[in-house]
């Protein structure tokens, strides 16, 4: 697939191209996107060396950027995902990711050269990427230079970070081997792997990562160095001086950015452009290209999608003549849409599909990558599964006028329409499924209110119902502790320590004030909402008419939540008397010891089971012919995707792991 | 400055960086409902590292429950 970049700013600047496809990487292909300037070609080229797991995921609209500059400059740069990661394909839990993504750095930079000409490569690595890409350099002839951002100086410090992220995350969980009650715990499968927010090292990584350090006399011959260390927690200092004492070229800035770019939530999530700019000036330097002149910003081309070419990855079917086929798209004829197909086994006929939108800001991969994992385990099932991006997220397009990285894009709906359209005219669906994970969940209820054609909504841990274009997004934590703290102030009014508190100043009465007064209204409009529901009096914004309009028009609607989460109340308070209508027509799951996104193996292969039972549910692959459905199932055929499915099966099974409640139960 | 009040300056200087609204900081304070989340937590100790000279973190378990384990942790260290 090739797209064509426009300005965001300026009109003058060139226009380039972003192509993505797959390659060799041994015997396996990965995923990447090829930025090329459309005009002169500098004999530089550039392979950028992303960092790991939520870094990563994080990181993306950063990583993009730093290629979109390289390219603006003239200089082609390639960004790919490693093996098991993005849109590649997946990895043995016991490899060795060091030894596999160093050798995935090496193809990627052969790849850049076969497809460019280029005569020297510069690595850009990002956190671990540094580290990697100094490995990789060692087997990369032609190596002009390493521009590393953050970079790992040693693995063994850079996995206790990890490890406190994990003990940090386990607080309050159960162990993690205690968790594998459903059999999907990765820890507890591969005896030495650690998951770290969602993203794993296997036994052998952490073998190999730990002595790991970046060295000087690892430095390839000719190339020089540019570190640009983190400003909050400078690393890199010793080590350029280091080079420096070798006579390696060298040179180390401290820039403020990498928290905003690799370490907070996504939605917050800003690409540092002092690094940015700091990559240009270092290309410039490197190919001889015009310097900017002091105070003048830089301006970089981006991407719009414009066409569509062959790029296609077969993966592992269920058995012999099954593979799956996945191959990115761009659809849309306003917007310029990105996404992920894949496609059942040639010959199945059943004409399904699942249509993922974005988690928040997470690129269509999804957090803790589940939306690939979940496409390519439906589509072993018969299903056509696209992973799409909004616009201005991911490698979708921008939108004149609008700012990139919303969490509720305006044209969201529109964009909705276009993925479906896509998938029923290219497809010829028959069946289509919108499923997502927080404002995903919100996206998929929009477009099934708003009169899409689709068949089911299933909808993991939605924490609003409705939105207003422009709100901040913090507007949501004012409804949370309204709906959530009235609870823990009753609590504490007998608490000695409490009062203490309030008379030593240490707790904002007018923020008790506030939460008592919005939860007064929420409880107010509660009822008056259901007086109208009662009398049948359709009010706006009315998500229990909503829910039941959807039920009514043959659309099944799921809800799974984490305990504790904030659109559990909500959706009591909000839908109230119309769940009690519903009943089974909208069952409400709830899976204890989960948090919002899942970031545990266990804990997600439950929520998966979960999903998949939903989207079977009425659905014609449940149907007594479907072989596939049934081999899942196992001896028992479909009945393995009720196991969840009964409160008194739950009890006596899971220790409150799992609880399915009806919403008349509820 | 005693190491309760870097402990403290840092937990509200990473709120602050990660948009968080942290709870004040009393020795019983859980943790899990500071308002801080797991990377947010890993940051601070990392920080701490680089102004204490020392990760308690290195060797332990279980992380800490309330604030005032945190600030135990970092007390009762030799270091």
């Amino acid at each position: 697939m090739r797209t064509n970049t426009t300005e965001t700013t300026p009109s003058e600047l060139p226009a380039t191209t972003m192509e993505s496809f797959y390659f060799p990487s041994g015997e396996q292909s990965l995923f990447g996107w090829l930025h090329a300037p459309a005009g002169p070609q500098a004999s530089v080229g550039v392979v950028i060396c992303k960092p790991f797991g939520f870094e990563a995921l994080c990181g993306h609209s950063s990583m993009r950027k730093f290629a979109e500059a390289a390219a603006g400059l003239g200089v082609p740069a390639l960004r790919f995902d490693y093996l098991g990661t993005g849109d590649s394909p997946e990895i043995d839990p016991r490899a060795d990711q060091v030894d596999r993504w160093t050798r995935d750095i090496v193809a990627a930079a052969a790849e850049l050269r076969r497809r460019t000409g280029v005569e020297r490569v510069c690595l850009v690595g990002i956190r671990l990427g540094a580290l990697l890409a100094a490995r990789a350099a060692r087997d990369i002839s032609g190596i002009a230079a390493l521009f590393v951002i953050a970079p790992v100086v040693n693995g063994k410090r850079y996995l206790t970070e990890l490890r406190t992220t994990r003990l940090a995350a386990l607080m309050g969980m159960p162990p993690v081997a205690a968790d594998n009650r459903f059999g999907g715990d990765v820890e507890a499968l591969n005896p030495g792997l650690m998951e770290f927010t969602g993203y794993t090292f296997s036994a052998d990584s952490i073998a190999a990562l730990t002595p790991l350090k970046l060295s000087a006399a690892d430095s390839p011959a000719g190339a020089e160095w540019f570190i640009v260390d983190r400003a909050d927690l400078p690393v890199a200092k010793d080590f350029n001086e280091s080079l420096v004492a070798a006579g390696v070229p060298s040179r180390c800035v401290a820039l403020p950015g990498f928290v905003d770019m690799c370490l907070v939530s996504p939605q917050y999530a800003i690409v540092p452009m002092p690094m940015v700019e700091a990559l240009r000036e270092f290309l410039q330097g490197l190919v001889g290209g015009p310097q900017l002149a002091a105070g003048e910003a830089p301006r970089i081309p981006k991407s719009v999608i414009q066409g569509e070419g062959s790029a296609a990855l077969s993966l592992p079917g269920d058995g012999p003549d099954s593979n799956l086929i996945e191959r990115p798209v761009c659809f849309g004829t306003e917007a310029q849409l990105f996404g992920i197909v894949t496609e059942p086994a040639q010959g199945d006929s059943s004409r399904r599909a699942v249509v993922f939108p974005n988690t928040g800001t997470d690129f269509h991969m999804g957090a803790s990558r589940m939306y690939v994992t979940l496409a390519r385990t439906w589509a072993r099932r018969g299903y056509y599964v696209l992973r799409m991006d909004f616009t201005g997220i991911g490698d979708s397009g921008g939108r004149p006028g609008r700012r990139d990285n919303d969490v509720f894009p305006a044209a969201a709906l529109d964009e909705m329409r276009a993925g479906i359209k896509f998938m029923r005219d290219r497809y010829g669906i028959q069946e289509l499924t919108l499923c997502g994970l927080c404002s995903g969940a919100y996206h998929s209820l929009r477009a099934a209110a708003a009169g899409l054609d689709v068949q089911r909504i299933l909808m993991v841990n939605p924490q609003n119902y409705f939105w207003k274009d422009g709100a901040p997004l913090d507007e949501g934590m004012h409804v949370a502790e309204a709906v959530r703290n009235p609870g823990i102030y009753r609590q504490r009014v007998g608490s000695l320590q409490a009062w203490k508190r309030v008379f030593k100043g240490e707790v904002s009465l007018l923020r008790i004030a506030r939460v008592y007064t919005v939860r007064s209204f929420l409880t107010l409009e509660l009822a008056l909402r259901d007086a109208a529901r009662y009398l049948r009096i359709k009010l706006p914004q009315d998500l229990g008419w909503e829910l039941e309009d959807i039920a009514r028009r043959g659309i099944h609607i799921a809800f799974i939540f984490s305990t504790g989460e904030l659109g559990i109340p909500l959706l009591k308070l909000q839908a109230g008397l119309s769940l009690k209508r519903l009943g089974e027509r909208c069952p409400v799951h709830i899976i204890e010891g989960a948090d919002h996104t899942f970031s545990r193996s266990g804990a997600r292969s439950l929520m998966a089971k979960m999903l998949t039972q939903e989207l079977m549910a009425g659905s014609s692959a449940s149907g007594a012919g479907d072989t596939a459905n049934r081999a899942a199932g196992g001896a028992s055929g479909y009945q393995e995707f009720h196991l969840f499915s009964g409160v008194a099966h739950a009890e006596s099974t899971s220790k409150n792991a799992l609880r399915r409640t009806s919403s008349s139960e509820y | 400055m005693s190491v309760r009040v870097t402990v403290q300056s840092m937990f509200e200087l990473v709120a602050k960086e990660q948009k968080r609204q942290l709870l004040p900081l009393t020795d019983e304070l859980l943790l899990l409902n500071s308002g801080l989340d797991s990377l947010s937590l890993a940051l601070i100790v990392a920080r701490l590292e680089d102004s204490v000279g020392f990760d308690p973190f290195a060797t332990i378990e279980r992380f800490p429950v309330t604030f005032g384990d945190f600030v135990k942790l970092y007390e009762a260290h030799p270091g």
